[in-house]
C-alpha cells in the first residue's frame, strides 16, 4: 500500500527527489490553459443546459471539466493531480471576469510583467469564446440597467475610486477539508441525499442538494481517473521502484477522494484533488488549505505510531504536496496585475495557534511544515504562523531563526487579538480559535466562513482630494463626489474632517450598492455547490454559500492609503490651523499645482508622519481607520453578514496612487501610497521600535478583515545572536501590546539592485510584496523600484 | 563659554534600536564633546563641545532662505559649501529656517526630563530583550555633572544603563556615578603613551590609571578597542594590551574593526580630520588578531 510509494526516499538523501520536483516546477514557464474555458463554454452553448437551474448548471459544468481536462502524472511525483494542462498554468473563467480579462489575449506571451505562455492555436480557441460570453459574464449580468452596467465596467477598468474583486468570483475560503478526509466525497453526497429526502421537490434546497450530489460524484471520479492513469503508467514503467510507487499512487487514488482518507498520503492526496476542483469552480484565488498541521496531525500520528511512516518520509510527502501547490498561476490582464501583482494565488497554509479549547496547538507536523517551507522557499503556498501568549519558546525560536535567515515567511498572526476581534464580530469562541488567514491576511474560521474577504479595495486619499475641492477631482469641472463646502468656508479641522466623512459615506454607499448587485449576480448566476459542500452550514440549511448558507458570512472591504490620508490630515492641521504657515485655500491651490513650491513642499515633508512614534501624527491615521470602519459597519451584505474593514492593499496602493492628486503632506500627484498599514514610503525614519510604537497606537479590534504590516530589515541588522534575539523581542512586544499581524522581510538593497539590473541572474528571488511573496522578476518595474526604495530606507543602524 | 546648566546635556543624536552597544535592544545617546582627537574618529561631529552647523549639499534647494536670517553674514554661495565657519556662531537660525534640512544644527540641549522621556519610549522593548540605554559620544564623561543628574533618574525607573568612555576623567567625577551604572565599555586604544598621544592627541597615563581603579571596584567593566589597520593592530600592541588586561584580571576584550562610513561626514563639517587611507580589516586579519589575543589567554569578541 502507500508505504511503498515513499520507500525510495530512504535510498537517496531525503530532499533529492524534492529538489528535482522543485526544479521542474520552478523551471517551467507559466502558461495559459484553455481547457476549463473551452469545456465550460461547450457545456453552456447547449440551450438545454442553459435552461437548467443555475446550481445544476454549475455542478454539471464543473463535472464536465473534471471529466474532460487532460491529466498527467509527472516523474518523481508522490502527490498527483494537475491544476491545468501546463506544468505551471492558469485557467480562464470567461463567465466571471470573462471578456475584460481577455483584453490581453494577444499580449500574454509578450508582455513584460508576468508573461504567460500561450500558443497561437490556444489564442484562437479563446478568441472564439468571446462572442458567446460578451453578454453573459457576471459583471454584465449583475446590472440590469445599461447605464449602471457600463458605469460599473468603466469604473472597474479605470480603477480610481474602488476596485470590486467579487465580480470575478468570490472564492477566498478555507474549506472544511477535515470533513472531506473523514467522510470522503461519497459520505458528503450521502449527507446531501439524506437531507434532500426531507426537502420539497424542486425547491431551491432540493436543487442545491442535487447539485452537491452531482459534484461530489464528479470529484470522486476525478480521483479515479488518476488511479487508472497511475495503473497504466505502472504497467509500462521500466524502473521497478517507480513502478511500485505508481501502483501505490493508483491505490491511493482509488481510495480518495471518494472514500475517507486513512493515511497521511491519502489525506494529502484527497485534499489536493479537492483543491484543484475548487480552483476550477469559481475563481482560482485564495482557496486555502488552512490549518494543515492540525487536521492532518491525527493521520501523521497514526502512521508514525503504526510504523507506516517516519518523520522524514512525512517531510517528503509534505514537500511533494507543497510543490504541487505552486503549479497554479492566475491569468490576469495587465490592468489587473497593477492591483494584484506577482502571480498570486493566495493559497494559505497556517500552522500553530491554539486548539478549540485554547491550549497551544503546536505539534511535530507544525515543525515539519515550517521546515518544508524554509527549504523550498517557493511562491506558493503562502505560509502563515499563529502565535499567542503561551506559544512554546522552541516554536517561536524556530520561526525567528527562519525569518532572520531571510526566508520572508511565515507571516505572523497574533491569536490573542484576532480571536478577541472575531468574537466581537459574532464568532463563537471555539470557531474563532480555529481561524486561519485566507487571501493575504484575512482571518476566517476554517471550514465555517464564506467571507468574501477581498470584496473590494477603496482609494481613501482620493476622498480627501474631493473633500478639499467641493466633491470634484483637482482640475475637474464635473462633480464626482458629494457636495461639500468650499475650503474658503472651512475654518477649523472639524470642517475638513466632516467634508472627508461626507465623501467617505457617499463612496461607501455607492460601493455597497455595486457590491449588492454583484453578490446577487453571484448567487443567481454562479452558485458554487462544491465550495458549499465543504463549508459548515450549507448542507445543514440547504443553502448555497453564495446565498448565505455558510455559518459566517462577512465581506471584507480594504481601506487603502490610511497612513497617506492620516498624514495629509495632520499636515493640514499643523500647516493651516497651528503654524498658520498658509491658508487652506492657498494649500489647495498648491496641491492643484502639484506642489510646485519646493520650499513649501520641504516644509510639509518635514512635518511629523505616521510611523515615527509621534502621537500627534499617529492619531490621525488611527482616526482614518476608525472612521472608515465605522462608516462601513453601517452596511450589511446580501448573505446576511457585516462588511468589515481590512488594512491591506496587495499592490493597489500603487495603482490608486498613480491616479490620485497631490496630498498635503508633500506627496506629489501619482506617487504610490504606502502599502497596507505601513507608513508613507520612506517616511519612517526612527527605526523599528518607533514604528511599532506607532502601529500599537492603532486599534486592531476595528480591523476584523485583517491588516498587512511589513517590518523590513537588511540582512546585516539581523545577523548573529543579537540580531535574532532583537527580532524576537520586536515580535513579542508588538503582539503583547495588541499588534495583529506582522511580516518580516530581510533583504539587502545591493542584492535587489543587482536583481533589478540582471533579472536573468535572479530567477527565484522571493520578496514579500504585501500579504504574500512573489518572485522579484514577476513584479512590474515600478513595484521593483518601490521594493528597492523601501529597502534603501529600511530601518536599523 | 558660559557655564553649563547641569540639568541640560549637549546631545547630538539618540539612536533607537541599537543592537551593538550592550545587551538587548538599546537606545544610544550620543554626547557632544570629546577630549581626544582620534585620527580614525567615526563621529567627527562629536568632537567639539559646542553646537555646530553641518551642511548637506544634496538636500539644498539653493533657495538661500538661510542668507536672509543669518545674523553673522556667514552664508556663502559656493556650490559645495553654505557656511563660512570663520563667521558662523552656530546660533542655529539658518537651520531653523531650512525646510529641506540641508543645514542642521549638530548638538541640542536636552533637559534631563526630556531625555528620560525619549529613552522611556522604548521601555517595552528594553524589558523584553534585556536592553536599556547606552551613553556614547563624544565622551559622556565630559558632561559628568549632567550624568550625575540623569543617571539616578534612570536607575529609579529600573533601566539598564551602560556607558562608553575613552577613559579621560578624574576619579572624583566617575565615583558617584558608579552605583547608577550597569556596564562601562572602556576603550584601550593603544598601550604606548607616545603613540597614544600621536594617534589621539593625549597620552594614556590617566586612562590606564582609571582602568586599573575601575577593574578592582566595578564588576561591570568591559575593555574595548578599535582595530585600526596600521595604527594599533600590530602584534606588539595587541600583546601589550592583552598583558595589561591580564594584570587587571580581565580575560576578554571587545574589538571594533575600523570602517570608513564616518568619512562621508567630513565634508559637511568644519574639522581638521582627514580621511584615513585605509580600509576595513580583512576577515583574515581579524582572525589573526583573535589568535594573538588567544595566545595571551584573552578572548577577543570581534564585532561585525
Amino acid at each position: 500500500m502507500p508505504l511503498s510509494t515513499i520507500d525510495r526516499t530512504e535510498e537517496c538523501p531525503p530532499d533529492c527527489r524534492i529538489q528535482r520536483l522543485k526544479e521542474a516546477v520552478q523551471g517551467a514557464r507559466p502558461g495559459v490553459c484553455t481547457e476549463r474555458a473551452r469545456i465550460w463554454t461547450r457545456y453552456h452553448r447547449l440551450a438545454t443546459n442553459r435552461r437548467k437551474p443555475a446550481a445544476i448548471q454549475m455542478a454539471e459544468a464543473l463535472r464536465e471539466v473534471l471529466r474532460g481536462k487532460s491529466i498527467t502524472i509527472y516523474p518523481d511525483e508522490l502527490i498527483v493531480g494537475n491544476f491545468s494542462s501546463k506544468r505551471v498554468g492558469g485557467s480562464l473563467y470567461p463567465e466571471l471576469h470573462g471578456v475584460p480579462m481577455l483584453e490581453d489575449l494577444l499580449k500574454f506571451p509578450r508582455r513584460k510583467t508576468n508573461p504567460l505562455r500561450i500558443s497561437s492555436k490556444e489564442q484562437r480557441q479563446l478568441a472564439a469564446l468571446i462572442p458567446f460570453w460578451s453578454r453573459r459574464f457576471l459583471a454584465y449580468r449583475a446590472f440590469r440597467s445599461p447605464a449602471r452596467r457600463w458605469r460599473f465596467i468603466l469604473h472597474q477598468l479605470q480603477g480610481q475610486d474602488y476596485l470590486i474583486n467579487e465580480s470575478g468570483g468570490i472564492a477566498h475560503l478555507a474549506p472544511d477539508y477535515a470533513t472531506l478526509l473523514r467522510l470522503g466525497a461519497d459520505g458528503i453526497a450521502a449527507r446531501a441525499k439524506t437531507r434532500r429526502k426531507e426537502t420539497p421537490e424542486d425547491s431551491e434546497a432540493d436543487l442545491f442538494y442535487e447539485a452537491v450530489q452531482i459534484i461530489a460524484e464528479g470529484l470522486a471520479r476525478f480521483g479515479e481517473r488518476y488511479a487508472r492513469l497511475a495503473q497504466d503508467m505502472a504497467g509500462r514503467e521500466p524502473d521497478p521502484d517507480r513502478r511500485e510507487e505508481l501502483y501505490g499512487i493508483a491505490a491511493v487514488c482509488r481510495q480518495v477522494p471518494r472514500h475517507p482518507a486513512r493515511t497521511l498520503q491519502e489525506a494529502l492526496q484527497s485534499l489536493f484533488f479537492a483543491q484543484i476542483a475548487l480552483n476550477l469552480e469559481s475563481l482560482d484565488n485564495s482557496i486555502c488549505p488552512g490549518r494543515m498541521d492540525q487536521y492532518l496531525y491525527p493521520f501523521y500520528e497514526r502512521d508514525v505510531r503504526n510504523g507506516r511512516l517516519t518523520p522524514d518520509q512525512a517531510r517528503t510527502l509534505v514537500a511533494a504536496f507543497s510543490i504541487k501547490m505552486a503549479e497554479i498561476v492566475p491569468v490576469f490582464s495587465e490592468r489587473l496585475t497593477r492591483f494584484h501583482g506577482g502571480l498570486f494565488n493566495g493559497q494559505v497554509v497556517t500552522v500553530g495557534g491554539t486548539t478549540a479549547d485554547g491550549r497551544d496547538a503546536v505539534n511535530d507536523l507544525t515543525i515539519i511544515f515550517l521546515d518544508v517551507m524554509n527549504t523550498l522557499r517557493m511562491r506558493q503556498p503562502n505560509y502563515h504562523a499563529r502565535l499567542h501568549r503561551n506559544t512554546p519558546p522552541h516554536y517561536l525560536a524556530r520561526i525567528r531563526d527562519i525569518l532572520a535567515d531571510g526566508s520572508n515567511s511565515p507571516a505572523l498572526y497574533n491569536d490573542d487579538i484576532i480571536v478577541e476581534t472575531m468574537c466581537r464580530q459574532g464568532y463563537a469562541l471555539e470557531d474563532a480559535r480555529d481561524y486561519t488567514a485566507v487571501g493575504c491576511v484575512e482571518p476566517v474560521s476554517q471550514g465555517r466562513s464564506f467571507s468574501s474577504t477581498d470584496a473590494a479595495l477603496v482609494n481613501v486619499p482620493l476622498l480627501l482630494e474631493r473633500a478639499l475641492n467641493e466633491g470634484r477631482r483637482f482640475g475637474a469641472r464635473r462633480r464626482s463626489g458629494a457636495r461639500t463646502p468650499p475650503v474658503a468656508r472651512m475654518t477649523a479641522m472639524a470642517d475638513v474632517t466632516s467634508a472627508f466623512q461626507a465623501q467617505l459615506e457617499q463612496q461607501i454607499s455607492r460601493l455597497v450598492r455595486d457590491l449588492h448587485a454583484v453578490e446577487a449576480a453571484n448567487r443567481r448566476y454562479h452558485p458554487t455547490p462544491l465550495t458549499s459542500m465543504l463549508l459548515e452550514g450549507c448542507l445543514e440549511r440547504g443553502i448555497c454559500s453564495t446565498a448565505g448558507g455558510a455559518r459566517y458570512n462577512f465581506s471584507g472591504v480594504q481601506c487603502v492609503g490610511p497612513a497617506d490620508t492620516g498624514d495629509a490630515l495632520y499636515a493640514i492641521e499643523q500647516a493651516v490651523f497651528k503654524d498658520h504657515r498658509l491658508s487652506l485655500g492657498a494649500l489647495v491651490d498648491q496641491l492643484k499645482a502639484n506642489l510646485s513650491d519646493e520650499a513649501l513642499r520641504a516644509y510639509l515633508r518635514g512635518l511629523a508622519k505616521f510611523g515615527n512614534d509621534a502621537p500627534e501624527a499617529d492619531r490621525w491615521t488611527r482616526w482614518v481607520v476608525e472612521t472608515f470602519a465605522r462608516v462601513l459597519a453601517q452596511h450589511r451584505n446580501t448573505r446576511g453578514g457585516a462588511y468589515v474593514t481590512g488594512l491591506y492593499s496587495v499592490t493597489a496602493h500603487q495603482a490608486f496612487g498613480s491616479v490620485t492628486g497631490a496630498l498635503p503632506q508633500g506627496r506629489r500627484k501619482g506617487a504610490p501610497f504606502a502599502s497596507g498599514i505601513a507608513p508613507g514610503n520612506g517616511l519612517d525614519r526612527k527605526g523599528p521600535t518607533a514604528l511599532l510604537n506607532s502601529l500599537n497606537r492603532l486599534d486592531f479590534s476595528k480591523t476584523a478583515n485583517g491588516v498587512n504590516f511589513n517590518l523590513k530589515f537588511d540582512k546585516q541588522t539581523l545577523r548573529g545572536k543579537a540580531g535574532r534575539m532583537a527580532l524576537q523581542s520586536l515580535i513579542k512586544t508588538y503582539f503583547r501590546r495588541g499588534g495583529m499581524q506582522m511580516q518580516v522581510n530581510v533583504f539587502d538593497a545591493d542584492e535587489l539592485l543587482r536583481a533589478y539590473r540582471h533579472p536573468e541572474a535572479y530567477p527565484n528571488l522571493l520578496v514579500r510584496v504585501s500579504g504574500y511573496s512573489a518572485y522579484f522578476n514577476d513584479l512590474t518595474p515600478k513595484m521593483k523600484e518601490e521594493i528597492i526604495r523601501r529597502q534603501l530606507v529600511a530601518c536599523g543602524p | 563659554m558660559a557655564p553649563r546648566d547641569p540639568q541640560e546635556g549637549l546631545i547630538f543624536d539618540v539612536q533607537r534600536f541599537s543592537l551593538h552597544d550592550g545587551p538587548g535592544i538599546r537606545s544610544t545617546v550620543f554626547f557632544k564633546g570629546c577630549p581626544l582627537r582620534c585620527r580614525w574618529c567615526q563621529n567627527p561631529e562629536s568632537q567639539t563641545r559646542t553646537p555646530e552647523m553641518a551642511f548637506y549639499q544634496e538636500r539644498c534647494q539653493a533657495c538661500f532662505c538661510c542668507e536672509a536670517v543669518c545674523p553673522e553674514q556667514a552664508i556663502t554661495r559656493r556650490p559645495e559649501a553654505r557656511i563660512d565657519f570663520v563667521r558662523c556662531s552656530a546660533c542655529g537660525a539658518c537651520a531653523a529656517r531650512c525646510d529641506p534640512q540641508a543645514i542642521v544644527t549638530i548638538g541640542q540641549r536636552w533637559p534631563v526630563d526630556r531625555l528620560v522621556a525619549e529613552i522611556e519610549k522604548d521601555r517595552d522593548f528594553f524589558e523584553d530583550s534585556g536592553g536599556g540605554v547606552t551613553f556614547s559620544g563624544g565622551e559622556p564623561m565630559g558632561q559628568h555633572a549632567f550624568l550625575a543628574c540623569l543617571l539616578p533618574a534612570l536607575k529609579a525607573r529600573g533601566l539598564h544603563v551602560a556607558l562608553e568612555t575613552c577613559g579621560v576623567f578624574t576619579w572624583q567625577q566617575i565615583e558617584p556615578l558608579l552605583p547608577h551604572l550597569d556596564l562601562i565599555y572602556f576603550d584601550l586604544k593603544h598601550m604606548t603613551p607616545d603613540i597614544h598621544r600621536a594617534l589621539t592627541g593625549r597620552d594614556n597615563i590617566l586612562i590606564q590609571e582609571n582602568f586599573r581603579r575601575l577593574a578592582s571596584r566595578f564588576a561591570g567593566l568591559r575593555a574595548r578597542m578599535p582595530l585600526v589597520p596600521g595604527m594599533n593592530d600590530d602584534e606588539a600592541n595587541l600583546r601589550a594590551t592583552a598583558r595589561f588586561l591580564a594584570v587587571n584580571r580581565h580575560d576578554r576584550i571587545h574589538c571594533l574593526p575600523y570602517h570608513n562610513l564616518g568619512e562621508a561626514k567630513l565634508a559637511r563639517l568644519q574639522t581638521a580630520l582627514h580621511p584615513l587611507k585605509t580600509d576595513r580589516p580583512t576577515p583574515e586579519r581579524l582572525a589573526w588578531v583573535a589568535d594573538i589575543f588567544a595566545q595571551e589567554g584573552i578572548h577577543a569578541l570581534i564585532y561585525d
